[in-house]
C-alpha cells in the first residue's frame, strides 16, 4: 500500500496515511465509526519530501497496515510549526472535505491571478490560525503583508482564502446582502467602515477564530498558500462546473450549515 | 382461534377475496330486492293505500309520474358525464404511461418508490379491511328502516362508498408514482412536456374523484329516489371514514419519514436531502404520495361526498326533487368544465415556474367560467317553480314566501330570479358563491403560506434573530390566518343566508349545502394542483438520485443544469399549487359540516333518518330553540367538542415523533456502514418503509376510535342536545385548529426556502439553521395533524347522524319515543368509552415488534 503525506490545515499537523485523499478527506471528516462530522481541508505533500525540522525519519516504519491488512488511516508526524517547513513546491493538490467527507481535489492553477479593483476584501485564514479578517488589500498583497516579518505580528506562511463580500465591497452601507451568511454582518460593517476612519490600517479581524464550518460557496477565486510573493493559487471551480461535475460535492457544501 | 382468524383477515389475498364477496353479496342483494319489493309492493296496493306508501322499488324514479322524461334523461345524461370524466382520467393515464421512463438508474428508484407506495397501501387495506366488515354489518343492523331494501342499501353504500374512497386514493397514488418518472425523464427535454405530464397525473386522481363520486351519487339517486339518504348516508360515511385513515396514516407515515430523514441526514450528518445514502430517503418519497396524493385525493373524495349527501337530504327536505336533482346536474357542469379547463393546462418547452403557475391558475380560471356559465344555464332552465309543483311538494312552498298562488308568481326580486318568470336562481347564487369562496380560500392560503407575500416574508426575517423568534412569529401568523380563513367562510356562509334570507332554516340550510356543491365544482382542478405537488417534488427527487450529470453534460453540454432548474421550478410550482388547494380541503370540510349539523336537526326534528321526507317546516323550527347555547347540556357538549380536535391531534403528532425517533435510529444504524457511507452499498430502504408501514398502521387505531366513538359517547351517555353542542364546538374548533396549523406549517416551510433562495444569509447560515427549525415544527402541524381534522370533523358528523335516531331512542339523559329506554345507552356508553380507552393504551403501548426493533437499535 502506498503511504501518502498529508498536511492538514486544521488543526495544523503533519499524517501519513495509507489511505487515498479521497478516503483520508471521508476519514477526517467523519471518522472510522461515521459517527462524528466535521469539515477538513487538507493538501497533498510530495511523499519523498523530507525535513529534518520535522520528525520523519521513522514514517516506513510507523505508517503501516494493521495485522488484518486493512490501511493504517493516520499516523501523525507533527501537529505544530508544519506548514512554515514546508517548502511550495512539495505541496500538492488541495483537498476540500465537506462534513459528511464528500472530497474535492483541486490542483495548483499555473497562475494568479490579478487582485480585483474592490475596495475591501474578506478573508478567511486556515493556518497558522484561523481568524477572519477584512482589509483593504488584493490576495497577493495581502499574503504579502501578513508573512512580512516586518511587521509587527507576521506567520513565516499562511493558507487563507478570499470570502464573498457581495455589495459590501464597495461599500459598506450597502444594502442587498441576501445571500452573505456571515454571522453578525452589523460587526462586519463597523469592521470596514473603520478603514474610513484610519485610512493606514490595511487589516482588521472580523472573527477573531472561526470555530464552525467554511461554507465553501462563499469562497471567491480560490485557496491561496505561500509567502512574500512566493504563492500557489488554488482556484475554486466555477459553480457550473461544480454542479455538473462535482455534483454530489457540492450539493453536500451546500448542505452545510456554517459562518 | 381468534389469533387464527386475525391471519386469515390480514391476508391480503384473503382480505381482497372476503372484500370482494361482500360486495358480490351486495349486488347481488340489490338487483334481488326490486323483486322482492316489487311483489311487495303488489301485494301492498291490495291491502290498501297505507301500505303502500311503504312499499319500495328500486329505479321506483323512472316511473314515478311527478319526474319528467327530460329530468330523468338529464340524470342519465349527468351519468354519462361521470363515466366520460373516468375515461378521460382512463386516457389521460394511458398517456402518462406512454411516456419515456428514463434511464434505468432512474427507474430503480422510482420502482422503490412505487414499491413502498403499493406496500403501503396494501398493509392499510388489511388492517382496516375488517373494521369496514364490521362496519357494514353493523350498519345494516342499525338502520332504522322496516324496509330490508334500506338495510341493504345503506351497508352497500358505506362499503361502495370506502372502496371508492380508497380507489381512488390508491390509484391516484399509484400514478403518481409512475408520473413522477414520466416528469423526470421528460424534464431533460422540456419544460413543457415535463409539467403537462405532472399536472395531467395529477389529473387522472382528480377526475378519478370526480366520475366516481358523482357515479356514486347519481346511481344512489336512480336507484333509491327520494329515499336516496338512507344510501347517501352510507356512501358518504364509507368515503369519509376511509378519507380519515387514510389521511391519518398517510399524514403519520409521510412526517414520520420527513422528519426521521432530515433529522438524522440533514441536521445529524449533514448530507443533502434525497442523497441516496440516506435510508430513510425513499420513504421519505414514498409519504410524499401516501400524504398528498392518497391522502388529499380520498379527503377531498369525502367533502365530494358528503356534501352531495348534505345537499340531496335537504334539497328533498325543502324544495323536494327539484332540490335534489340540481346538485347532480350542477356537479355533471362541474366534471365538464373541469375535463375542458384542465386539458388548457400547457407550458411552452422554455416556460417557466411562473408562466406554468400562471397556466394552472388560468386552467382553474376557465373552469370557473364555465361552470358559472353551465349553473346559470341550467338553472334558468331547471329551477321553475309553477304552483303544479309546489302544490305537489308542500315543504318547498315556504321557501317562496312571496308566492302568489292566484297568479302563479313565486315574486322574487330580480337578484333571485335574473328577471325570469317562476324561475329561483338562488340555488345558482349560492353555487357562485362556492366558486368564490373556492377561490378567497385559496387566495387567503396563497397569502399567507406564500414566499412573495408578507407573512412568510415577515417569518423568514424573524429567523435571523434565532429558532424561538420563528417559532413565535410561525404561531402569529398562523392565529392569524385563521381569523381570515373564517371572515371568507363566514362571508360565504352569510351571503347564503341573505340568499334564502326571510324562508325557515332549512332552506338556509340548504343553501350553503349548494355552496358547498360549488366549491368543489371544480374538484379535478383542485386535486390535480394538489397531486402535481407531490409528483413534482419525486420527480425532483429522482433527478437528484437518478440523473447522470456527466453523461447527460457529454451528450448535450448543458442539458444537465437545464433537467435540474426545470425540475426545481417544477418543484416550486407544485409546492405552491399544494397549499393553495388545503385551503379548499379545510373550507369544504367547514361548509360540509355545517349542511350536514342541518340535515342533523332535521333528524332530530322527526326522530330518525327515515322519516326525514315527511318533515315539516313546522317541525324543523321548533327543534331551533332547544339547541341554544344557553341550554347546560349543548353547553357541555361544545367544551367536550373543541377539546376533541385537540386530543386527536396530539395522538397524530406524538405518534409521528414516536415513530421518526425509530426511523432515526434505524438511519444511524445504516450509516454505520462504511459502505453504505461511502456510496458503494444501496442502504437497506425497504427497513426504514417497513418502519414507517407498521407504524402508521399501528397508531391508526387510537384516532379512529376517537373519531367514530366519542360522537356515539357524547350522544349516548348525555343525549342529543349535548351531541348538538359537541357537534357545533367540534366544527368551530376543529376548523381553527386545521387552518391554524396548515398555515402556520406552511409559512414555515416556505419561509425556510425563502431564506434558502439567498435571502438572510441564504444557505448553511444561522437564518437558515433556525427556519430548518420552524420548518421541522410545522411539518407533522401541516401535513399530519392540520389535514386529518378535516375528515375528523365530517367522520363524527357522519357518525352522529346515523346513530342519531338511536340516540333519541336509548339516549340516558332523556329518551323518548317507542320502547326508550337507558339501558341501552348506558352499556353503548360504556363499551365505547372502554374501547376508547383501549385504543389510546394500545397507541401508547410499543408493539412486539417495536419493541424488538428498539432492542435491536439498542
Amino acid at each position: 500500500m502506498k503511504t501518502h503525506l498529508y498536511f492538514t490545515l486544521a488543526p495544523e499537523s503533519l499524517v501519513a496515511s495509507q489511505l487515498t485523499p479521497s478516503e483520508f478527506g471521508t476519514y477526517l471528516a467523519v471518522g472510522t465509526h461515521r459517527n462524528s462530522n466535521g469539515q477538513a481541508q487538507f493538501f497533498e505533500i510530495d511523499p519523498e519530501w523530507r525535513t529534518d525540522a520535522l520528525p520523519m525519519r521513522d514514517i516506513e516504519r510507523r505508517c503501516v497496515a494493521h495485522s488484518d491488512g486493512a490501511p493504517r488511516k493516520s499516523t501523525y508526524l507533527a501537529i505544530y510549526r508544519v506548514l512554515e517547513h514546508i517548502p511550495l513546491s512539495a505541496i500538492g493538490n488541495l483537498h476540500l472535505a465537506t462534513p459528511d467527507g464528500r472530497t474535492l481535489s483541486i490542483a495548483p492553477a499555473a497562475s494568479i491571478p490579478p487582485d480585483s479593483e474592490d475596495r475591501f476584501h474578506l478573508y478567511q485564514e486556515y493556518c497558522p490560525a484561523q481568524p477572519r479578517v477584512v482589509s483593504v488589500l488584493g490576495p497577493v498583497r495581502f499574503c504579502a503583508h501578513l508573512t512580512d516579518s516586518a511587521q509587527p505580528v507576521s506567520v513565516p506562511k499562511i493558507v487563507f482564502s478570499e470570502l464573498k463580500l457581495g455589495n459590501l465591497a464597495k461599500n459598506p452601507e450597502a444594502t442587498g446582502l441576501g445571500n452573505l451568511p456571515y454571522p453578525n454582518i452589523d460587526h462586519l460593517r463597523d469592521c470596514l467602515r473603520e478603514f474610513t476612519f484610519k485610512p493606514s490600517k490595511p487589516t482588521k479581524v472580523f472573527i477573531r477564530n472561526v470555530s464552525d464550518s467554511v461554507l465553501y460557496r462563499t469562497i471567491r477565486g480560490g485557496f491561496y498558500v505561500g509567502h512574500q510573493d512566493n504563492i500557489k493559487f488554488y482556484p475554486m471551480p466555477s459553480p457550473d462546473e461544480l454542479e455538473i461535475k462535482y455534483h454530489d460535492w457540492w450539493s453536500s457544501a451546500l448542505s452545510t450549515f456554517g459562518s | 382461534m381468534r389469533a387464527l382468524m386475525f391471519k386469515y383477515l390480514r391476508n391480503r389475498r384473503f382480505a381482497k377475496f372476503y372484500l370482494s364477496c361482500l360486495a358480490a353479496f351486495f349486488v347481488v342483494a340489490f338487483f334481488m330486492r326490486p323483486s322482492a319489493a316489487h311483489a311487495v309492493g303488489e301485494a301492498s296496493t291490495a291491502a290498501g293505500q297505507a301500505v303502500k306508501e311503504t312499499a319500495f322499488r328500486f329505479f321506483g324514479l323512472f316511473s314515478d309520474p311527478r319526474y319528467t322524461t327530460l329530468e330523468i334523461s338529464a340524470l342519465l345524461a349527468v351519468l354519462g358525464i361521470a363515466i366520460l370524466g373516468l375515461l378521460y382520467a382512463l386516457m389521460l393515464m394511458r398517456q402518462v404511461n406512454a411516456a419515456d421512463k428514463g434511464t434505468p438508474r432512474m427507474q430503480a428508484i422510482a420502482d422503490a418508490v412505487r414499491e413502498g407506495a403499493n406496500a403501503y397501501l396494501s398493509a392499510q387495506f388489511r388492517k382496516i379491511g375488517p373494521l369496514i366488515i364490521v362496519i357494514t354489518i353493523v350498519l345494516f343492523f342499525t338502520t332504522q328502516s322496516h324496509e330490508t331494501a334500506f338495510k341493504f342499501g345503506r351497508a352497500g353504500a358505506f362499503l361502495v362508498g370506502s372502496l371508492f374512497s380508497w380507489a381512488v386514493g390508491f390509484v391516484g397514488m399509484r400514478l403518481a408514482t409512475t408520473g413522477n418518472l414520466r416528469v423526470a425523464a421528460a424534464a431533460r427535454r422540456s419544460y413543457g412536456e415535463a409539467m403537462q405530464l405532472g399536472y395531467r397525473t395529477g389529473t387522472v386522481t382528480g377526475m378519478l374523484t370526480d366520475g366516481l363520486g358523482l357515479l356514486g351519487g347519481t346511481l344512489i339517486f336512480l336507484a333509491f329516489g327520494e329515499q336516496a339518504y338512507e344510501a347517501l348516508l352510507g356512501f358518504g360515511f364509507g368515503g369519509t371514514l376511509l378519507a380519515l385513515f387514510m389521511r391519518v396514516g398517510g399524514g403519520i407515515y409521510t412526517k414520520a419519514a420527513d422528519v426521521g430523514a432530515d433529522l438524522v441526514g440533514k441536521i445529524e450528518k449533514n448530507i443533502p436531502e434525497d442523497d441516496p445514502r440516506n435510508a430513510a430517503t425513499i420513504a421519505d418519497n414514498v409519504g410524499d404520495n401516501v400524504g398528498d396524493c392518497a391522502g388529499m385525493a380520498a379527503d377531498i373524495f369525502e367533502s365530494y361526498e358528503v356534501t352531495i349527501v348534505a345537499a340531496m337530504i335537504l334539497g328533498l327536505a325543502s324544495f323536494g326533487h327539484k332540490g335534489v336533482i340540481f346538485p347532480l346536474l350542477v356537479r355533471g357542469i362541474g366534471v365538464l368544465g373541469s375535463i375542458i379547463s384542465t386539458y388548457t393546462v400547457k407550458a411552452g418547452p422554455n416556460d417557466t415556474s411562473d408562466t406554468a403557475l400562471k397556466s394552472v391558475h388560468r386552467g382553474f380560471w376557465i373552469g370557473s367560467f364555465i361552470s358559472v356559465v353551465g349553473f346559470v344555464l341550467l338553472g334558468a332552465f331547471y329551477l321553475k317553480f309553477d304552483a303544479k309543483y309546489l302544490a305537489e311538494n308542500a315543504t318547498a312552498l315556504a321557501g317562496f314566501p312571496g308566492f302568489d298562488a292566484a297568479a302563479n308568481s313565486l315574486n322574487l326580486p330580480l337578484w333571485a330570479s335574473f328577471g325570469m318568470e317562476n324561475t329561483d336562481m338562488r340555488p345558482v347564487l349560492t353555487c357562485f358563491i362556492g366558486v368564490i369562496l373556492a377561490i378567497a380560500l385559496n387566495k387567503v392560503t396563497s397569502y399567507f403560506t406564500h414566499t412573495t407575500h408578507a407573512p412568510v416574508q415577515g417569518l423568514a426575517k424573524s429567523c435571523q434573530t434565532g429558532h424561538a423568534t420563528n417559532i413565535i412569529q410561525g404561531f402569529a401568523v398562523g392565529y392569524e390566518s385563521t381569523v381570515a380563513s373564517v371572515i371568507v367562510i363566514a362571508g360565504a356562509l352569510f351571503l347564503s343566508f341573505l340568499c334564502y334570507a326571510g324562508t325557515p332554516a332549512l332552506f338556509v340550510a340548504y343553501g350553503i349545502a349548494m355552496t358547498g356543491i360549488g366549491m368543489l365544482t371544480l374538484t379535478g382542478n383542485t386535486i390535480s394542483m394538489d397531486v402535481f405537488g407531490p409528483v413534482a417534488d419525486n420527480a425532483n427527487g429522482i433527478g437528484e438520485m437518478g440523473y447522470d450529470a456527466e453523461a447527460m453534460e457529454r451528450e448535450q453540454p448543458g442539458s444537465y443544469k437545464r433537467a435540474r432548474q426545470i425540475l426545481a421550478d417544477l418543484d416550486a410550482v407544485g409546492n405552491t399549487t399544494k397549499a393553495e388547494t388545503k385551503g379548499i380541503a379545510i373550507g369544504s370540510a367547514v361548509i360540509a359540516a355545517v349542511s350536514l349539523f342541518a340535515s342533523f336537526i332535521a333528524i332530530i326534528a322527526v326522530g330518525s333518518e327515515d322519516k326525514i321526507n315527511l318533515m315539516t317546516q313546522h317541525q324543523y323550527d321548533s327543534v331551533l330553540p332547544s339547541l341554544a347555547v344557553a341550554h347546560p347540556m349543548v353547553f357541555i357538549g361544545l367544551l367536550i367538542g373543541g377539546a376533541v380536535p385537540f386530543l386527536f391531534s396530539s395522538m397524530l403528532i406524538r405518534a409521528v415523533g414516536r415513530a421518526a425517533f425509530l426511523i432515526v435510529k434505524e438511519c444511524r444504524i445504516q450509516f454505520r456502514d462504511k459502505e453504505i457511507w461511502a456510496g458503494t452499498k444501496k442502504p437497506d430502504y425497504g427497513r426504514v418503509v417497513d418502519i414507517c408501514t407498521s407504524t402508521a398502521q399501528k397508531e391508526l387505531i387510537g384516532p379512529g376510535f376517537l373519531a367514530i366513538l366519542t360522537p356515539i359517547i357524547v350522544g349516548f351517555l348525555l343525549g342529543v342536545q349535548a351531541l348538538a353542542g359537541f357537534l357545533a364546538g367540534m366544527i368551530v374548533v376543529g376548523q381553527l385548529l386545521a387552518v391554524f396549523m396548515a398555515n402556520a406549517g406552511g409559512a414555515w416551510d416556505n419561509a425556510k426556502k425563502f431564506v434558502e433562495d439567498g435571502n438572510y444569509g441564504g444557505k448553511g447560515s444561522e437564518a437558515h439553521k433556525a427556519a430548518v427549525t420552524g420548518d421541522t415544527v410545522g411539518d407533522p402541524l401541516k401535513d399530519t395533524a392540520g389535514p386529518a381534522v378535516n375528515p375528523l370533523i365530517k367522520v363524527m358528523n357522519m357518525v352522529s347522524l346515523l346513530c342519531l335516531g338511536l340516540v333519541i331512542k336509548f339516549n340516558v339523559v332523556a329518551p323518548t319515543g317507542e320502547n326508550a329506554t337507558r339501558t341501552v345507552g348506558v352499556v353503548v356508553s360504556l363499551i365505547c368509552a372502554l374501547a376508547i380507552g383501549w385504543a389510546i393504551w394500545q397507541s401508547k403501548r410499543e408493539t412486539k415488534e417495536l419493541k424488538e426493533m428498539e432492542k435491536e437499535f439498542n
